[in-house]
């Protein structure tokens, strides 16, 4: 009993992170067709700049992760417009091109060193609370809501704002959208920004359960890929239920299996469904483009 | 950069256009033209394990690395020729390893037989495992190739097996490190100008054909997937020849041989030289390792360099430096008013 | 056209420079080069390098090694083999380490691997290219089994650091203690998925299982891991008392945060390389707490039974800066900086630089240093055990509030017993 429930809430927890670190590379890979595969990178390299504006800078903690997001936005921008728009269109550039500036991150950090324990970001809120038994720190009940939250504000952004349907309309009917009038390279640029931006959100909220490790960075593109690829990138709902699979599956996998094999779950799930069901679990309407 | 009204023009040198058909068997200048490259990289090929009083065992050990990543490469540009983008080439490599590691220790084979069992069935288990996505476009069959070899370093891992963490240990070694170097040395010019010559075939014209319009292919008739299987499975070779043979040199293979580096440092070799030509992605390897090598010292920051390279490359250079170079070898460049 | 003259002109220059910085360095002084291939990126190794330095600083302000009628100073080398990183191919640091040998022709390496699968791999090496070798990082016993089974190939290699064998038989002991002190019986073990860390548990788990412990259960993660919810809800379903984490990587001290935040009633015993510094107190926020935790070898603290620990401390201090002394690691530093020591005094006996003599002297070593008094088995592992003027000794301190590394193991260097943390108490 004990156990079932332990496992049913962290693997609530483990899906709210799988959602917030796979939400930003999903957006963008949705609306834009990008796939940015500096994500990682960006990810990591938010958490470092959040730790040096709160640790070196002694930032207030609310000024510090709006300035992390908004600078990834940045990040995210100038990426578009220096990299990823040369090599637009250019599938397997895209790739290689964001893939080679996010392992620059990465490995540029691993390079300057900072590989130790004191890299770790304060969580929003600190204690612990006991659920039925199972005794859990509040932060990790804080991401829940925030996936939850901003899983929602996305959904609205969609769907009310003018810039959500534009960019939701070049997704759906490209040309149509560009005869309306909807400036392409805007709105991929604003794709681009929105995923970083979600980056950098993940990276608040996400790292201080652990530490920035630089690892974590390559982890999150693996998961940003499986969960884009198992949920398919046309609705919500998809990469939701791709969140809770891989969430339960990879703690339930690490207690019965051991832990050696929640990374297991991850990589199945991307070999599995690319091999059975191309467009992910509810995708419908792609299959016929993606495959021979 | 000239003023306005100005263009660039480029010709085809004299020499190329004589040395085009069968008047070059007239002349020693035409030959040498056309074979003087061809003769010159097969001579620093087969000449550098000669040098090894000079350049002493650690560069020649570095020379057997780079061969085996041109392998890497060559196999790279070949699968992309196809349509068939890999971001794991370590997939085959590790795959090579393995198996020959599996061939010499369970099956008692001698280490060559081992090798060349090991590197033919490593390509075909590989072509095997990628059957089920040989049907998917563009990025969906390079993010399988992503997955699986850091799937299976984790299975590995995790169930223990061939080895666990601690690696295969066990495989005999292959001859002394010259002969070693010859054997990759032979695959390398094997695969680079047999396999160049497939892709100028009929062949190669179908196989080009795939990447750029698949339904094409099929509605005319040709089984499209049996193409690419045959096309993966060659292409898989040289990458598990190259991986058994470093498999006896290091007597032992780990979880390491799927490690990401072997799947990025091809890649961006191939990158870097332009895969247009198979020879293009090998001139990459063979400057990218050497390079990396002279820039150990800066630990991780000579990896913040390749990607920095293959960012400028192709966002910059997106032909590549053979093709660059092979174009100024075969024309030239004029300005001539518009 | 120009500016590709220009760039072939650069990469050129650029060559030449290359290719000539080695000849400016060695100098008319004839220095005897020691070589340090290991894990720089690794709070581990980055310490012993300086550990190494250190030494070879104070012999050479000393007047350098006696060679035969001439003095000559010592210079350190060194290459960064990045073993410690997940998914580095092994072979990538033996062509460090064939590179720094090739290219440096280094007189002894000292330090040497990391992970103790690069040291099984490089042994061949150094028995190839026959250079003495004191390895103080990679602890597996497969080394000793592996210089028993041809000690003639092999005879330039020795370990100063702690093997796994001995770690596991100082946690039995330590456990052993809390068994009888206190009555716990219920253990379970956490450890990264590398060579030494499993070879310790797997002897300690059998041993537990012999003496009537209750072994919950036994998680190995891979390195790199950053999750370690599934030790903790195993050890709270399993009503564990002690739980035994083992890891060299950094993100282990995640491990010690969830197991404080979700008040496990445990004591934890073990090793837990971002714990030892004197700053885990403030960079933990207190979840260190109660943690016992073992230095390999003696470095990190200064103990007063072993008077060159506290020379080691004060003078390492002393060049690096306070900072830089409390954040010592537990596993390294001390035996790195006696190596260059015992080697400087092999050399000095051998009266040559001739590697076969060298070794022998250094198989015949048998003085005292920080990490207590240094002799070889015949297996060429310096021996440990309990007596600081009889063996090498390992530590185990706990940490107190209000932030202070209590030592409490062995008993000769304890300053106190250990005590059972507030949740455990209940």
């Amino acid at each position: 009993m004990f156990e079932a429930l332990s496992i049913l809430l962290y693997g609530l927890v483990q899906s709210a992170v799988l959602l917030l670190i796979a939400l930003g590379f999903s957006v963008t890979f949705g609306i834009s067709g990008i796939p940015n595969f500096a994500h990682g990178g960006i990810y990591i390299l938010s958490g470092f700049a959040c730790w040096y504006l709160l640790r070196k800078a002694h930032w207030p903690y609310p000024l510090a992760v709006a300035a992390t997001v908004a600078l990834a936005a940045a990040i995210g921008t100038l990426l578009y417009w220096l990299v990823i728009r040369p090599v637009r269109r250019l599938v397997l550039a895209e790739v290689l091109a964001t893939f080679a500036v996010g392992v620059a991150f990465l490995e540029l950090f691993r390079w300057m060193g900072l590989v130790t324990y004191e890299f770790h970001l304060p969580p929003v809120l600190s204690g612990s609370v006991t659920i039925g038994g199972v005794t859990m720190d509040r932060h990790r009940l804080v991401i829940v809501g925030a996936a939850a939250g901003l899983g929602m504000l996305l959904w609205w952004f969609g769907r009310a704002t003018r810039t959500g349907l534009a960019l939701r309309a070049m997704a759906q009917e490209e040309y149509t959208a560009l005869a309306m009038g909807v400036h392409e390279d805007r709105m991929a640029a604003i794709g681009v920004a929105l995923g970083s931006a979600l980056a950098a959100v993940a990276a608040v909220l996400v790292l201080p359960l652990g530490i920035i490790s630089i690892n974590l960075g390559y982890d999150a593109i693996l998961v940003a890929l499986a969960l884009t690829v198992t949920g398919g990138t046309e609705r919500t709902a998809g990469l939701l239920l791709a969140a809770l699979l891989l969430g339960m599956g990879t703690v339930l996998a690490s207690m019965v299996l051991g832990p050696h094999w929640s990374e297991v779950i991850y990589l199945l799930a991307i070999v599995v469904v690319l091999a059975v069901r191309p467009s992910g679990i509810l995708g419908r309407f792609k299959e016929l483009e993606e495959r021979v | 950069m000239r003023e306005a009204g100005y263009r660039r023009e480029r010709l085809d040198r004299g020499i190329k256009v004589r040395a085009d058909d069968v008047f070059v068997l007239t002349s020693w200048r035409e030959l040498l033209y056309l074979a003087g490259p061809r003769l010159a990289a097969m001579t620093v090929l087969l000449g550098f394990p000669l040098l090894r009083p000079w350049t002493g065992a650690y560069w020649q050990t570095v020379f057997l690395i780079v061969v085996a990543m041109m392998l890497l490469a060559t196999s790279w540009a070949f699968l992309e020729r196809v349509g068939l983008v890999s971001l794991g080439q370590s997939l085959f490599f590790g795959a090579g390893g393995y198996l020959t590691a599996i061939a010499a220790v369970y099956l008692h084979l001698p280490s060559f037989p081992a090798v060349l069992l090991g590197a033919t069935a490593g390509a075909v288990v590989c072509a095997g495992l990628l059957t089920p996505v040989l049907r998917l476009r563009g990025v969906y069959f390079s993010l399988v190739t992503f997955a699986l070899p850091l799937l299976f370093a984790r299975i590995i891992e995790a169930t223990k097996i061939l080895g666990g963490t601690e690696g295969f240990a066990g495989v005999p070694g292959l001859g002394g490190l010259t002969l070693r170097q010859y054997l990759l040395v032979l695959a390398l010019l094997v695969t680079v100008f047999g396999l160049q010559r497939l892709l100028d075939s009929d062949h190669g014209l179908l196989l080009r054909a795939i990447r750029d319009n698949d339904v094409g292919v099929r509605a005319s008739g040709i089984p499209v997937g049996r193409w690419k299987f045959t096309a993966l499975l060659v292409g898989a070779l040289p990458a598990t020849f190259a991986g058994g043979v470093l498999a006896t040199h290091y007597h032992v293979v780990g979880m390491s041989a799927f490690s990401l580096e072997y799947s990025v440092l091809p890649l961006t070799a191939a990158v870097l030289g332009g895969s247009e030509m198979l020879a293009g992605a090998a001139v990459g390897a063979a400057l990218l390792v050497p390079l990396s090598e002279v820039l150990r010292a800066f630990g991780t920051l000579r990896v913040v360099a390749y990607c920095a390279v293959l960012v400028v490359v192709l966002v910059g250079v997106p032909e590549g430096l053979f093709a660059l170079a092979r174009r100024r070898y075969h024309q030239f460049e004029r300005w001539v008013p518009v | 056209m120009i500016r590709f003259r220009a760039g072939l002109a650069l990469w050129v220059f650029l060559l030449a420079a290359l290719m000539g910085l080695p000849a400016a360095f060695g100098g008319p002084a004839e220095p005897i080069v020691l070589g340090v291939p290991t894990a720089l990126g690794h709070s581990d190794g980055a310490d012993s390098l300086r550990a190494v330095q250190l030494a070879a600083e104070e012999i050479n302000v000393r007047g350098g090694v006696r060679v035969g009628g001439a003095r000559r100073p010592l210079q350190v080398v060194s290459i960064d083999t990045r073993e410690h990183e997940p998914g580095i191919p092994i072979h990538d640091a033996l062509a460090a380490l064939e590179k720094l040998i090739t290219e440096r022709r280094p007189h002894a390496i000292v330090v040497g691997a990391f992970r103790s699968e690069v040291l099984l791999a490089s042994m061949d090496v150094i028995a190839r290219y026959r250079v003495p070798y004191i390895v103080t990082i990679a602890m597996t016993p497969l080394f000793e089994q592996r210089v028993a089974s041809d000690p003639g190939k092999y005879r330039y290699l020795f370990r100063m650091g702690l093997q796994s064998e001995y770690f596991a038989g100082n946690l039995a002991r330590v456990l052993g203690f809390v068994k009888s002190r206190y009555g716990l019986s219920r253990v379970h073990f956490a450890y990264q998925d590398v060579l030494w860390a499993k070879g310790t548990v797997s002897i300690l788990e059998t041993w537990a299982r012999q003496s009537g412990w209750t072994v919950v259960g036994s998680d190995a993660y891979p390195t790199g891991a950053t999750d370690f919810s599934a030790t903790v809800i195993r050890a709270q379903s399993g009503r564990a008392q002690i739980l035994v984490p083992v890891f060299d990587m950094p993100q282990a001290g995640i491990l010690v945060k969830q197991v404080r935040t979700a008040r496990l009633p445990v004591l934890m015993a073990g090793y837990v390389v971002p714990v030892v510094p004197g700053t885990a107190w403030q960079t933990f926020e207190g979840a260190v707490d109660g943690f016992v935790q073992f230095l390999h070898e003696p470095g990190a603290i200064a103990v007063k039974a072993l008077s060159k620990s506290v020379h080691f401390n004060r003078a390492y201090g002393r060049k690096y800066g306070e900072e830089a002394r409390l954040r010592l690691g537990g596993h390294g530093p001390g035996p790195s900086y006696d190596a260059v020591y015992v080697v400087a005094a092999a050399i000095e006996r051998a009266g040559t630089l001739e590697a076969d003599r060298v070794a022998d002297e250094i198989r015949r070593t048998d003085m005292e240093g920080v990490i207590g008094r240094i002799r070889f088995n015949e297996r060429h592992q310096v021996v440990y055990g309990g007596l600081p003027h009889e063996t090498a000794i390992s530590l185990a301190f706990q940490w107190r509030a209000p932030g202070r590394r209590v030592v409490v193991w062995p008993e000769i260097a304890a300053e106190d017993e250990i005590r059972l943390p507030a949740e455990l108490r209940r």
